[in-house]
Order: structure tokens, then sequence, then C-alpha cells
């Protein structure tokens, strides 16, 4: 009894040595995968996600063997809290898809790879780009990115509430716009909802009044944000806001109809708001499209958009900066402007409008985008936008008064 | 781990100090080994407690005076209580402080109130008792980010359930309130929240506690003639005193710490109306990466909250307990 348990035993390790030796041997007969972790806040509501996970990484990985792309995809909410938790925790993947916004911040805190430097062909690549969303990467002397997308905010409208609120068009000046806002509240109806008091969502209004947020330099608010120009662009806001012809939702309140909602419900008419918008209502409402009303200062928008940016951690560094220039890749590019996503490649921008008609009106506008301060302390000028202006709003203070405020905080942080 | 020096020192009364030596050597041996034996049946405990507890405790107060550079290997300053002063002159700090107190000063007393007299409800014979007792706890056992989410749209102001309710089918209001939108409804829809998902986990506690409550007292009480309101009064809620100091330990910590639901249903908005303390720590840390700040909040709260443990296991002392 005691013979045949030490027989199966003696049997069964040798079967474990077989499989092991075997399986070694398949491993190093094989050739070595270099493995690259990418974060990014592609919408899974619209079809980016699908997009990037069914064909452009597949295809990544079908011309570039030996490298496999493990995508992460984060809410947009979260994916800053993502990357400040990985700066802090030293635990950063190999590439992100950032926030324009966040490049600086990300820069000034030595996290990521300055690209003009560690990319030998960086001149080549950043020349197919538009020079407008390039600088959005370029942080004291260097350039820690590319961009990977743009994008603009323009006047998108449902054509059927327009059709109910008695117009026959989208307005194009402030004039047109709060007279049409009055007719369309006499149907019961908003034409215009804004979905908080962010400089992505008032610095278009303070633009198109010919006003600016700071100097060209980026250095003082004061004598900009709170000239009489800005002020006009605000004043014009709270004017249509204390008319009731515009819905509480621009005070930032998280109770109020969101504007998809409202859009979709036919209670709003039109809001601003980048090409994803088509994609993900495109369904469900019969959308259109055109430049914001113009003001003093024309019809001027924000530039939006992501950058692609390597980390210095990176341990895989010739990997990561090979799928940087296959999403950089025209065939990369096309299949992302199928999803919603507007190329940066100069070479592109005629395809764009045969594969939606409705990108021929964000290339329009973008023509007519600024871009935010670009400063690590992004995210506190926000804040104070978001604290100040609705004072204004409220009536507590005059436009004027929370301008001044508001200019005067932002020198502190500039 | 009984023994202790008293009877081994009052039963050898009389027996020579050399008669004497072996024992006592033989007894604090002993007790040497019971010491050594209860630190090591605490010690895993305490390590995680260290490990989970006291070290980033320690680590915040650490960070609270630096303006601390969050990239490994980045020298941060050092700037003493900076931070502290800085939260002390901050008016978003104090809003913050007033409505984490509001919270708990809404929901503690709710939750004790209504979890207990859910408690009695469910501690008497009744059909179905079980069911009950399931269906009051299900929002216990619920996530706060769905409930949360759920919350915000039952108190949205175009087309809630709030609203439809007060407005549309009873016309209490004469127009559509617009409960986040403002700071008081604010503060009270997310109150409501807090009690809902909150009340099932007192009753169970105060129900364990009823059930343990000896019957003969019951009985004597109502053969002495006690109604049930006495009954409940004189013996029943006396016999479940520590009980209810837990619980109100307890909430008052969770009231303090409020986080998810005003992260979710306000984000703290808007202007900053329904800060709480730790949605502002949140905002300075995370989107300001101003950590040595948050720190020093964070570090704040945990002081508050121990300095209100305190008073509270004092109030809750019974007067023979008191030195």
């Amino acid at each position: 009894m005691r013979l045949s348990r030490m027989l199966v035993l003696l049997v069964l390790t040798a079967i474990v040595a077989v499989t092991a030796a075997t399986a070694g041997a398949r491993v190093s007969g094989a050739k070595k995968t270099t493995t690259i972790t990418f974060w990014n806040a592609y919408s899974s509501d619209g079809p980016e996600v699908k997009r990037l996970d069914k064909v452009i990484i597949p295809q990544f990985e079908k011309t570039h063997p030996g490298i496999v792309v493990k995508d992460v995809p984060v809410p947009y909410d979260s994916l800053h809290q993502k990357l400040v938790t990985g700066v802090a925790g030293g635990q950063l993947p190999d590439l992100v898809r950032s926030d324009i916004i966040w490049v600086p911040e990300l820069a000034n805190l030595g996290v990521l790879e300055p690209l003009d430097k560690s990319l030998p062909d960086f001149k080549a690549l950043s020349s197919t780009v538009f020079p407008g969303p390039l600088a959005t990467n370029f942080w004291k002397g260097h350039y820690y990115g590319l961009p990977l997308d743009t994008n603009t905010r323009t006047w998108n409208y449902s054509t059927t509430a327009l059709a109910s609120a008695g117009l026959s068009g989208p307005p194009k000046t402030f004039a047109e716009l709060k007279a049409d806002a009055a007719t369309a509240k006499a149907k019961g109806l908003y034409l215009y909802a804004e979905s908080g008091l962010s400089c992505w969502n008032v610095c278009p209004w303070i633009w198109s009044a010919g006003g600016s947020i700071t100097n060209s330099t980026y250095t003082k608010a004061s004598g900009f944000l709170n000239g009489p120009k800005s002020v006009a662009g605000i004043q014009m806001l709270v004017d249509l806001y204390k008319a009731g012809l515009m819905p509480n939702i621009i005070l930032g309140g998280t109770g109020g109809l969101g504007t998809y909602d409202g859009i979709t419900q036919g209670k709003y008419v039109s809001t601003l708001d980048g090409p994803w918008m088509f994609a993900i209502l495109g369904g469900s409402v019969k959308l259109a499209g055109t430049t914001i009303p113009a003001g003093a200062g024309g019809s001027v928008s924000v530039v939006g958009g992501e950058d692609i940016v390597m980390t210095k951690s990176s341990k895989n560094k010739a990997a990561a900066a090979e799928f940087t220039r296959f999403m950089l890749h025209p065939w990369a590019q096309n299949q992302m402007a199928r999803a919603g996503q507007m190329t940066v490649l100069k070479s592109l921008t005629k395809q764009l409008v045969k594969i939606h008609p409705y990108y021929s009106i964000y290339l329009k506008q973008i023509a007519n985008a600024r871009p935010r301060t670009p400063t690590p302390k992004w995210p506190q000028i926000d804040q104070v936008f978001q604290t100040e202006l609705p004072k204004a709003f409220k009536g507590d203070e005059t436009v004027q008064q929370a301008l001044d405020s508001a200019a005067k905080q932002i020198d502190a942080l500039l | 781990m009984t023994l202790s020096s008293s009877p081994s020192q009052t039963g050898l009364i009389g027996r020579s100090a050399s008669a004497l030596r072996p024992i006592t050597r033989s007894f604090s041996r002993r007790r040497r080994k019971d010491v050594i034996a209860a630190y090591l049946f605490l010690a895993p405990g305490f390590a995680l407690f260290a490990l989970v507890i006291l070290y980033p405790i320690t680590r915040a107060f650490q960070i609270s005076l630096y303006h601390w550079a969050i990239a490994p290997g980045t020298p941060s300053e050092f700037i003493g209580f900076g931070n502290y002063s800085k939260a002390l002159h901050d008016p978003i700090f104090w809003r913050g402080l007033v409505n984490s107190g509001f919270y708990m000063a809404v929901t503690v007393p709710a939750q004790i109130v209504i979890g207990l007299a859910i408690a009695v409800l469910l501690d008497a014979h009744m059909p179905a008792r079980t069911l009950f007792r399931t269906l009051f706890y299900l929002p216990v056992v619920t996530s706060w980010v769905v409930v949360s989410l759920l919350f915000r749209y039952l108190f949205i102001t175009d087309g809630g359930l709030f609203n439809w309710f007060l407005h549309d089918a009873t016309h209490v209001t004469g127009h559509n309130i617009d409960w986040l939108g403002q700071r008081w409804t604010a503060m009270v829809a997310i109150s409501i929240l807090g009690v809902w998902k909150g009340v099932g986990w007192s009753m169970i506690i105060f129900l364990a506690a009823l059930q343990g409550v000896p019957r003969e007292l019951k009985e004597a009480a109502a053969v002495d003639g006690a109604k049930a309101w006495a009954r409940f009064r004189a013996v029943s809620l006396p016999a479940i005193r520590p009980v209810v100091a837990f619980v109100t330990i307890l909430l008052v910590m969770g009231g303090f710490n409020v986080f998810i639901s005003v992260y979710l249903m306000t984000q703290g908005g808007p202007q900053n109306e329904t800060q709480v303390l730790l949605t502002w720590m949140y905002l300075q840390a995370f989107s300001f990466l101003d950590f040595g700040y948050g720190s020093a909040i964070s570090f704040m709260l945990t002081l508050i909250v121990f300095a209100l443990s305190i008073v509270q296991l004092r109030l809750f002392r019974r007067p023979s307990e008191a030195v």
C-alpha cells in the first residue's frame, strides 16, 4: 500500500516536471512581449472606447508584433484624481491621454517626458499637426506631449425645438440671441442652456464680446478679465438669466435639468458643445450646429482637446513612442474621427467633412478659438470663475464687482 | 490571566519568607507568561491598527506641516503650522465645519429616534416581522454611490419626485423648489438621504439590545401597573443605555465624516455653499494638489471628532462610574 502510494507520487512529480519543462521551453522560445499601459478618458457613452479597443489597438498590435497595449479607460471626472494618486504613489502608466489643461500641471510636477528631447522625429511629427493644439503641450521651454485630438464649442441646436420655438434659424449675433431667447420663452422653451460658470462655459462669451482673461503672457488678469469688454460679455448672460431666459443650471447646481436631457426632452433649443454631442445625441435628436453668436469681438470659442503624454517613469519608452506615432498616423486619426474625435492633422481636414458633415462647423469655429490660460494653477483659476461669477447672476454683486474680485484672485495665482 | 498578587498574599499568611520565595517566584513566572501571551494576542490587532490608523494619522500630521510636493523625490517646504493658520482664516473651511455640524445635528438624533422607534415596534410580536426587519435594513446594504445619484434625481428641480409631490400633486408649494441649488435646502436633501440610509443600522443595533432586556423586569413592572410607555422609559431605556451611547458616538463620527453623498449630490456647490470638511479637503488635495492644506483639514477633523467622542463618553457615563 505504502509502495503503491510512493509510485503514484513519483509518477505525478514526473508529470509536473515534464509539463513545466515543456511550458518553460515554449516561453523561452516565444518572442518577448512588451506591454504598455495607456490611461485615457475616451467616452464609453459614444463609440470612442469601442473604436480604440476593437479597431485601433488590434491594428497596432498586428503591425507591431511584440507590443501589447493595455487600454485603461477612466471616466473623465476620475482621471485627474487617478493621475494625482499615480504621481504620489509613483505608479503612472506609460502613456496618458491628458486633457490639454492638465499638461502644464503634470509637466510642472516633473513626471512627464519632454518629447522634443526624447523623440528624434518630434519635429517631423509636430509639423503635421495644427500649431494651436501643439502649443498646449509647451511648458517652460519644452514640449511634453503631442496633440491627439482637438475640439471647440459651437452653437448646437435641435432643429425640431427651434421650429417649436417659432424661430427660423439660430441667432447670429448677441442682439439676435437676446431677441430669440424672448421669442422661445414665450413658447415655453429656453433658447440657450449653459451648464455652469467655468471658463469652458463662459469664456467664449467674454472673448466674443472682445474681452480677454489675462494679458498675452498670462501673468496678469486685472485690467483684462475685469475690463469693459469682458464685463459686457458676462453682462449679456446675466441679463438673459435675470430675465428668466436661461435655465438655472448655469449657476452650477446639480438639481436642474441637464443640457442633454433638456434638448432630448424638447425643453431646451441649444447649448454650446463639442463634436461628441453629435455622436452621443445624434441618434435621438435632429441636431445642427453653427458658430457662436458674434459680439463686438466676433465669434470666438474655446479650444479643448487632449494630448498624448509619456511619463518619465515609463520602462517601455520605445514601445510607448511607437504607439504615440501610431495614434498620430492619418489612418488612426481617421478612425477616431469617425468616433467623434476631431483630428489634429492638417492633412485630414478636408476628409473630416466627408466623415461627418458636422465637422465643417467645428473647423470653421476652431479657426477662431482660444486656449485657456496654460498654467499649473488652472484648476484654482477655474474655481475662482465658479465662485465669483454666481454672485453677479444672483444679484449679490454687479458683474464689474464680481470680475474685479475674480481678477484680483487670479493675479495672485498667476 | 485571572491570577493577581492579592490572593497569593492573603492565602499565604503565616509562612516564613524563605518558604514563600519559590511559590512567589513560580507565580510571577506564570504571571509574566500570561502577560506575554496577552501581548502576543494583542499584537496582530495592534499591528493592523497601527498600520491603517496610527500611521496615516501621523503621516497626515507630518504632511500638514509642509507645502507638500506630491511627486516622489521632490523636496517639500516646511511651513510649520501655516496650513492650520490658513484653515482658520478660510471662510469655506468654517462653512464646511458648519455644514458638517448641521448634517450631524440633523441625522444623528433622527437616526436614533426613528431607529429606536422602529426597533421597539419590531421587538413586539407581529406578523411578517422578519420581512420588515429586512426591509428597514435594506438601505444600509445598498451602495452610497447608487443611492446618492438616485436621491439627486429625486430632488431635481423640474421633474423630481419631491417637487412633483409638493407642487404638482399636493400644491403645498407654489413653485418647484431648487433643492440642490441652495445651501440649506441642499443640506436638508443630503440629510434626508443620510437618515434614510442609516436608520436601518441603528434599528438593528437597538433591536438586538432590546431583545437582551430581561423579560422578568418588564413583567414585574407590568405587575406593578406600569403602562407600555412607562415600561419602556423606566425599564428598557436604562437597560440599553450603553448601546445608545455606542450608537450615538459612532453616528456622530459618521456624521462629521459625511463625504460621498455630498460629493455626488452637489459636489460641494453651488459656489461652495454645500462644502463639508471632507469635500473641501478632497478638492484641495486632488484638484488643487495642495496636500499639505488637505492634510491639515483632515487632521483638524480628526481632533474635532476625537474631542466630541471624549465629551460623549463622559456624558454617557453612569453616575456610579464617575470618579
